[in-house]
């Protein structure tokens, strides 16, 4: 009985190192793509980090309306976030490949899966750096427009402005990821329909009293100024 | 050159060609090319050199008319032709088609080899024969090649001129104009082929305004300048809801061309007179008055609300001045020459950086200028020409202190930034 325990377990032990040496070539593949892909990182981000160096990306970036870049200490400038970014994306991609290396389905999938989902994130990134870029401009536009005009509300017109983009934006982003699908539509126009309409009733209502005034002012002052001020500029 | 047919250009050639062309620039013009045409005789009767005129007036009326040769008051031959330039096109804003207009009265009298080019783009029913002449006659007669436009102005009138465009192109380029960018002009052949001419065709001609380019190619050239006093000029009415716009259009050619030019006027130190021709008008007196109210109501707004866009393109010491000034009472606003005389420089250096997108950066100088206007006209509130001229004078002389501001800004924009 003895000997029948020891075979056994003799061929459960064989049973599992048998296991374990066929789970070697895929950990070995695994930490030979972690290597390939750390490499490959650093040289990237290098690069990366040179060519924005070299192009002044930090202030550029500030001066594309990202003014809070500039006060950003250099420890964390967006040089620096920009290339880690683009480190761990291609980490990331050396540990899925790594993953697929192991010779197991459930694996494989989930591999697939992930790799096929990259376009969407990739999309829904480059969607919503369009959006603050354009709800930028636009809020500026707005800001100085407004202010040209001399209406007292145009910083509240122009943060309006700001984030009925970033909310369209953030819509489209997250359609692009799949996430939430109707839950998201109908948050984005209840969202979306809220800011208008807080936008009318604060220029509409209750700012009555202000814009009724200002636009007393207007009449009058360009009545007044054809009137009182022979002003001429060129 | 498709705005002049090219059959009416051979036309002339063989009809012997033409000693001048003269463009009448303005829209509001009624159409009637006669009345023109007979302005420009009796403007050109006293010029002997003179025997064969071109008229091209912006009114859209593209058909030849009155190329009949007549002799003038002293039984010489005169030919006038006369011609209509397209009407503007329908996206065209007013500005554009008066570059439009420019362009095409530069580009015939080029393309005809003429000895002179006078422009009116002047309102037509403030000018007189006298206007073509004093325009015309120092480019035939005296061998200038620039005569630009010597307005007889009240206190109030000329404003961008006077705290902008004069004192800058004063500064930059060496010469005393009272209106570098006219919009009247007489012009030389030699100006209008070295100079003027030699961008067209080019994409970034297409873009840029040739107004804002004909002093400083003068000046550049190396060519003779002269002044001319025309008298009172007729303004249309200030159109305050679109102050950033007509700032945008006028600055904009102007910081464009000062880039062009940059090599040249960062060698340039003082300024001088440049001759005059004719007799300044005496100005009548003043008697509106100025609420300036409102403009300091718009400097303040601007100042609480625009604080992170001036940020982009003046310097913190700058900025800290310009908040001060919000907090001073309407009765002792004032804005201090250097101070005004670094916004603009630091505006001319944040077009040239890019430093937000163009035209954000030309509309949002409006509120500025308000405030300066206010800060001038509480000045000058019971001043004479004497003391605004004086007044004036010592903004051009800041505007030569602060060159070397701006010189080192336009080299070092990140090393030196005060």
């Amino acid at each position: 009985m003895w000997d029948q325990v020891g075979q056994a377990l003799s061929h459960s032990t064989n049973r599992m190192f048998t296991q374990m040496a066929s789970l070697l070539p895929g950990v070995v593949a695994l930490i030979a793509a972690l290597l390939v892909s750390a490499f490959a990182a650093w040289v990237l981000a290098a690069i990366l980090r040179r060519s924005l160096t070299s192009f002044d990306f930090d202030r550029r970036a500030a001066r594309w309306g990202f003014p809070a870049f500039a006060e950003w200490p250099p420890a964390k400038s967006p040089t620096l976030l920009a290339s880690r970014a683009i480190a761990w994306t291609v980490m990331l991609v050396g540990f899925l490949i790594g993953i697929s290396a192991f010779d197991a389905a459930l694996t494989s999938q989930f591999v697939i899966r992930l790799l096929a989902y990259l376009p969407n994130v990739l999309a829904a990134a480059l969607v919503l750096a369009a959006g603050s870029i354009v709800a930028r401009f636009l809020a500026r536009s707005v800001l100085i427009g407004a202010v040209n005009m001399n209406l007292q509300y145009g910083r509240l017109l122009s943060a309006g402005v700001k984030w009925l983009v970033t909310v369209l934006a953030v819509a489209m982003a997250l359609e692009h990821l799949g996430i939430g699908g109707g839950i998201i539509r109908l948050a984005f126009g209840i969202l979306f329909g809220g800011i208008v309409l807080a936008l009318a009733l604060a220029v509409g209502l209750g700012s009555k009293e202000l814009v009724s005034r200002s636009l007393d002012r207007e009449a009058g002052k360009t009545s007044n100024q054809n009137m009182r001020e022979p002003v001429g500029h060129l | 050159m498709d705005a002049f047919p090219q059959s009416e250009l051979e036309r002339i050639e063989r009809a012997g060609g033409a000693d001048l062309v003269v463009g009448i620039l303005d829209p509001e013009h009624d159409g009637q090319a006669g009345c023109a045409v007979a302005m420009v005789r009796e403007a050109l009767a006293d010029l002997s050199k003179v025997a064969r005129a071109v008229v091209l007036c912006n009114n859209g009326n593209q058909s030849p008319d009155g190329a009949a040769t007549q002799t003038d008051s002293v039984g010489r031959p005169l030919a006038v032709f006369a011609y209509g330039l397209p009407a503007p096109g329908p996206g065209e804003t007013p500005q554009s088609g008066i570059s439009r207009a420019y362009r095409s009265v530069f580009t015939v009298s080029g393309k005809l080899g003429v000895r002179a080019c006078g422009v009116i783009a002047s309102k037509f029913r403030a000018v007189t024969p006298q206007w073509i002449y004093r325009l015309v006659q120092p480019v035939v007669d005296l061998g200038f090649d620039l005569v630009a436009p010597r307005y007889t102005r009240h206190r109030m009138e000329g404003l961008l001129n006077r705290s902008v465009l004069s004192p800058l192109h004063r500064a930059l380029y060496g010469e005393r104009l009272q209106n570098p960018a006219g919009p009247d002009f007489g012009l030389s052949g030699d100006l209008l082929q070295r100079a003027v001419g030699q961008d067209f065709g080019t994409p970034r001609g297409t873009e840029s305004d040739p107004v804002a380019r004909i002093a400083p190619a003068a000046a550049y050239g190396g060519l003779r300048v002269c002044e001319s006093h025309l008298g009172a000029r007729t303004q249309a009415p200030t159109d305050w809801t679109n102050l950033s716009s007509l700032l945008a259009n006028v600055l904009g050619p102007v910081f464009l061309e000062m880039e062009r030019q940059a090599a040249f006027w960062q060698r340039i130190r003082g300024s001088s007179a440049v001759p005059g021709i004719g007799v300044p008008e005496t100005v009548s007196e003043d008697t509106g008055t100025v609420d300036v109210h409102r403009m300091i109501e718009s400097f303040q707004l601007g100042t609480q609300n625009l604080g992170d866009v001036w940020g982009l393109i003046l310097p913190p010491a700058t900025l800290l001045e310009l908040r001060k000034m919000s907090r001073l009472p309407p009765g002792g606003f004032r804005m201090r020459d250097d101070l005004w005389v670094r916004i603009v420089y630091d505006f001319a250096l944040g077009h040239r950086l890019r430093t937000i997108s163009r035209d954000h950066l030309l509309r949002s100088i409006t509120p500025l200028y308000l405030g300066w206007i206010a800060s001038y006209a509480l000045e000058m509130e019971t001043a004479g020409p004497v003391e605004i001229d004086a007044r004036i004078e010592r903004m051009a002389m800041a505007y030569e202190a602060g060159k070397p501001y701006l010189v080192s800004r336009w080299r070092w924009p990140d090393r030196f930034n005060p």
